[in-house]
């Protein structure tokens, strides 16, 4: 491939350097330079992770080919303060907690910076517009808007230097404002994560994925893939020596699909070549023969008698079904006065974090089978891997990368053993990263579910039974789903004491995107059908909702769901505690939004318009001032 | 009704803390080292939830050190003791606890050290921001000295523990059991606007109530509810993955609609601490338990606004207007009083 040459101005110094045509101006900051403190969340333009300034102006990175910044002039953010030293932006980023995973933080920064730059009166609607092509999964914005205003003070002068000091510790670190010890690392783009790591004589890996839903694997031929030059190796399930199969709860899924595929983007082979371009292309020669199958594309579906089975050990297609059983729901149906009945759906939701999945395999010079990257569970992926490779325990070994967020995301194993695997066949480094499109088809998501709920309670507000009903998609792959369904049963029916109830939760195969951990492990799920169920009874008994859950709220003493005593509970302090908060104003929830007078004070937001708030007054004051205001 | 209606709803929740229905276990090593500075070896890093920091100020408080002088050691199953994974709102309750035991043990041995050496009890001695001393004494030495002293007389200040939570599993049939030794309760009050014209909620204010035990750094526990908020807003308001017989059609962000800086609502973070009688730091968690109450909260304010109960998550504003469109106004209310009316009169017997 004939080269370009490249001269800019990058931070200050002059670049001159031979690249690749085909480079966007992200890759050559990352790869030629490595400035690897910019960072590819999506390739698309959409998420601001790969925010610079090309001459001034914010830029994201992977919109705009290497060969259009010739001759400009490049700041990254490793260049707006010298090594060692962090500008007010940065400062308060630090100071305020703004940095969580950190992978947004660098866009984010440069993203505050340009608006600082731009208007250095910016008041917060137009900050918070200014930093709108930048998505933080982490942090709710929140700690990122108000280092903005603090930064934008310091620098104009309205506020001293000293606001950007950490907050002083009294008598014990325990309960202080100790600041992130993280955040340097994180507002300066110093931080290395797994796709920012480079190895000496490192490979590049690529995957084949499914193009279909559900279809038995009739031969794949990877010949001429192999013999191509460049390419290192191809491994397809055939290179694994040991026991295929990992997953949190049942080891149901193969390191690469295993005679059949079960879901689209099911990984099928991979290559590891000397670069990703050439592992790209050794894809296309893969050859795969399928015949594709029938497939089960809803939870209800799979139930059906004579279904297509995806899992030979689960001929019914049930992952897991809960069953939890407390008192008599007959008796307690027949005390109440009321009785409500519903359904309530959730949808599939995927994690988000911004950092794709990524990760380096090698063998040590102990053989030590080694990987590296942004795992949320490296003692359980040690267990499995140690028996996929059939390796001593301690011949395996797993280092956790910093992780660009998480959220349950990260706790499958859905790509180290790949790794492993390139790694023991080639002797050599061998990285993987992922595109944002291969995250969303081939990572878990949260369990979409549907709830039967049956509540009924007496005049006095006192739940007598409740029947709850979970049906959950859990997708090709077990991973966390078990678990998922048990969290989801234990919590079911909310933080309240129940005498009578009967709870089950099912959790079925589809061909559908895999389900499995995410924040909350089925208790959003749950609790989201509890509380609609419990606003709807408020305004069927006529009575505040706070009222209702106070009657029927865990105390010490109380028994859960599963009959456990408790003995401590703080309901009744965080209803008061948000109750007061909110200057709640006390009434039965049957429509009153327009006749309400706690609306619209000080502790809410302006609604807006998009695009009304550049040039609007500017607004100055912090977020305490307007509350203290 | 008028184009923009307003409204408020809350919702309550409760949460287990650490792995759920089996025992949880975390370990840690720790050692006061030269300089009066500390070493920490434990099994997890930063998901970004701030967990190092919280680590650091646990062993900082427990050996008398400061948090910056604390290195904490990556996790990696070959070099460190196992605190298995970062996730269940675990770390700050089970590795939290373990660095705290690991602290307190290698204290213990400077600590036994430095007592022989001043000829007082060893219950006498306090440290704390880099300085050690005997009550009711005038002696007082700095930390980096009373390490040099403790390895002085032959002895290096290391200490290593293990934290158990107590859960059990549940019964096959009738589902008892005590899932974890640590419950978290929570309550959110969202107010919204809902433009009746376009479906468009906007979510103006939360209020977000959350016990977490001890608060170790108020900070991060606010960045965590906040994070949480606008997770469980996104699922309540936009976000949807959505395969077609199998195939993704939400490929990437252009599809896959997350919240922006202009989706925030402002968050109002109130801390609740309850303190944990079962383990020594008290605390117990917050990052999975932010997130629950959002959403139904967010459908009860939309419902109080105008009236439509979304009951399909996410409520968009095809939603909301379908859902506006087939609505009758003060129909719920009115199967409800005929509900009432029906059980009155089942009640006299009629
Ligand atoms: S916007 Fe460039 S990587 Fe996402
Ligand atoms: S801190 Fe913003 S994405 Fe994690």
């Amino acid at each position: 491939m004939p080269k370009i040459d490249l001269t800019m101005d990058v931070n200050g110094r002059k670049v001159v350097k031979q690249s690749e045509p085909h480079k966007r101006l992200l890759d050559f900051l990352r790869e030629d330079l490595n400035l690897t403190g910019t960072k590819e969340g999506c390739g698309a333009g959409e998420c601001g992770t790969c925010s610079v300034f090309v001459d001034g102006k914010l830029v994201k990175s992977c919109l705009m080919p290497a060969a259009k910044a010739d001759g400009a002039k490049i700041e990254t953010i490793e260049g707006l303060a010298r090594p060692g030293s962090l500008t007010p932006v940065q400062q308060a980023f630090h100071k305020t907690g703004a940095s969580q995973c950190g992978y947004c933080i660098p866009g984010m920064v440069m993203a505050a910076t340009s608006a600082l730059r731009e208007n250095p009166d910016a008041g917060i609607e137009e900050i918070k517009e200014r930093l709108g092509g930048n998505i933080c999964r982490c942090t709710g914005y929140t700690k990122i808007f108000e280092a903005v205003e603090i930064a934008r003070d310091v620098i104009a002068g309205r506020l001293p230097e000293t606001a950007l000091d950490e907050d002083a510790t009294g008598e014990s670190f325990i309960g202080a404002n100790v600041r992130r010890l993280d955040a340097p690392s994180k507002v300066s783009g110093r931080l290395k994560y797994a796709a920012d790591m480079k190895m000496v004589d490192m490979l590049q890996m690529q995957v084949l994925r499914a193009p279909m839903p559900h279809a038995r694997i009739v031969s794949i031929d990877t010949s001429e893939a192999e013999a191509m030059e460049g390419v290192a190796c191809v491994i397809t399930s055939a290179d694994v020596p040991g026991t295929d199969g990992f997953g949190v709860f049942v080891h149901d899924q193969p390191v690469m699909a295993r005679g059949k595929v079960r879901h689209f983007g099911e990984a099928v082979a991979a290559v590891a070549a000397e670069d990703l371009i050439t592992a790209r292309r050794a894809l296309a020669k893969i050859k795969v023969e399928y015949e594709e199958l029938p497939g089960v594309y809803a939870p209800e579906d799979a139930l059906v008698d004579g279904a297509p089975v995806i899992h030979d050990y689960a001929q019914d297609n049930v992952i897991k079904h809960i069953p939890i059983r407390k008192g008599d729901i007959a008796k307690g149906f027949a005390e109440a006065d009321l009785i409500l009945e519903d359904e309530f759906r959730t949808q599939q939701v995927e994690h988000a974090y911004l950092e794709p999945e990524a990760g380096i395999a090698y063998v040590d010079h102990d053989d030590v089978v080694t990987v590296l990257s942004p795992s949320q569970n490296i003692t359980h992926h040690r267990h499995m891997l140690a028996e996929i490779l059939a390796l001593p325990i301690n011949k395996v070994r797993f280092i956790m990368s910093p992780v660009g967020g998480g959220f349950g995301g990260k706790e499958d194993m859905i790509y180290q053993g790949m790794l492993a695997l390139a790694a023991m066949k080639t002797h050599r480094p061998v990285q993987l990263n992922f595109t944002r499109e291969e995250s969303l088809v081939a990572s878990a998501k949260r369990h979409p579910s549907r709830v039967r709920y049956k509540m009924g309670l007496k005049w006095s507000g006192e739940i007598t039974a409740i029947e709850f009903d979970m049906l959950s998609d859990g997708g090709a792959y077990g991973m966390s789903s078990e678990g998922v369904m048990r969290k989801a049963a234990i919590l079911s029916c909310g933080p309240y004491e129940v005498h009578n109830l009967k709870v089950d939760t099912k959790v079925v195969y589809t061909n559908n995107t895999p389900s499995g951990a995410f924040r909350t492990f089925g208790g959003m799920q749950a609790q989201f059908a509890t509380e609609s169920m419990m606003d709807m009874a408020a305004e069927a008994l006529d009575m505040d909702p706070f009222e209702l859950r106070r009657i029927n709220m865990m105390r010490i003493g109380s028994r859960t769901h599963t009959q456990q005593e408790l003995t401590t509970a703080s309901l009744d302090r965080v209803l008061d505690a948000a109750e007061e908060a909110s200057r709640w104003e006390a009434g039965a929830p049957k429509v009153r939004g327009p006749r309400r007078n706690d609306l619209g004070g000080p502790d809410t937001r302006k609604p807006c318009t998009l695009g009304a708030r550049i040039g609007e007054p500017t607004d100055t004051q912090t977020k305490d001032e307007r509350v203290a205001s | 009704m008028n184009r923009k209606m307003r409204g408020r709803g809350m919702a309550s929740s409760w949460y287990g803390i650490a792995r759920t229905a089996t025992i949880d276990r975390a370990g840690a090593w720790a050692e006061l080292d030269d300089g009066g500075t500390a070493k920490i070896v434990t099994g997890v890093t930063e998901i970004g939830e701030g967990i190092l920091t919280v680590l650091a100020q646990v062993a900082a408080e427990e050996l008398g050190v400061r948090p910056e002088d604390v290195t904490i050691g990556d996790n990696d199953t070959s070099r460190s003791p196992e605190a298995a994974h970062a996730g269940a709102t675990r770390q700050t309750y089970m590795i939290g606890n373990s660095v705290a035991l690991a602290s307190r043990d290698a204290r213990a041995k400077l600590f036994a050290e430095i007592a022989d050496h001043w000829d007082v009890p060893v219950d006498s001695l306090r440290a704390f921001n880099g300085e050690l001393w005997a009550q009711d004494t005038n002696l007082r030495m700095s930390m980096d000295e009373a390490v040099k002293t403790c390895k002085g007389r032959g002895v290096v200040p290391v200490g290593s523990a293990s934290f158990t939570a107590h859960g059990t599993g549940l019964d096959p049939v009738d589902g008892s059991g005590s899932p974890w030794q640590a419950y978290v309760f929570g309550t959110q009050i969202a107010e919204v606007e809902v433009d009746t014209w376009t479906g468009e909620v906007q979510v103006l204010g939360i209020w977000a109530a959350h016990d977490v035990g001890r608060a170790i750094n108020p900070r991060g526990v606010e960045g965590q509810i906040e994070g949480g908020v606008v997770q469980g807003l996104g699922q309540a308001l936009m976000e949807d993955y959505q395969t077609e017989k199998g195939y993704t059609t939400t490929h990437g962000f252009a599809k896959y609609i997350l919240p922006t800086s202009l989706d925030i609502p402002q968050i109002n973070c109130v801390i609740v601490e309850d303190p944990d009688p079962l383990s020594p730091l008290q605390a117990k968690g917050i990052g999975e338990p932010a997130l629950v109450p959002t959403a139904p909260a967010i459908m009860n304010a939309i419902y109080d606004a105008i009236g439509v109960r979304i009951k399909s998550l996410p409520a968009t504003p095809e939603k909301i207007l379908d859902a506006l469109r087939n609505h009758v106004p003060g129909r719920e209310q009115i199967a409800q009083s005929a509900r009432q009316d029906r059980a009155e009169a089942h009640r006299r017997g009629l």
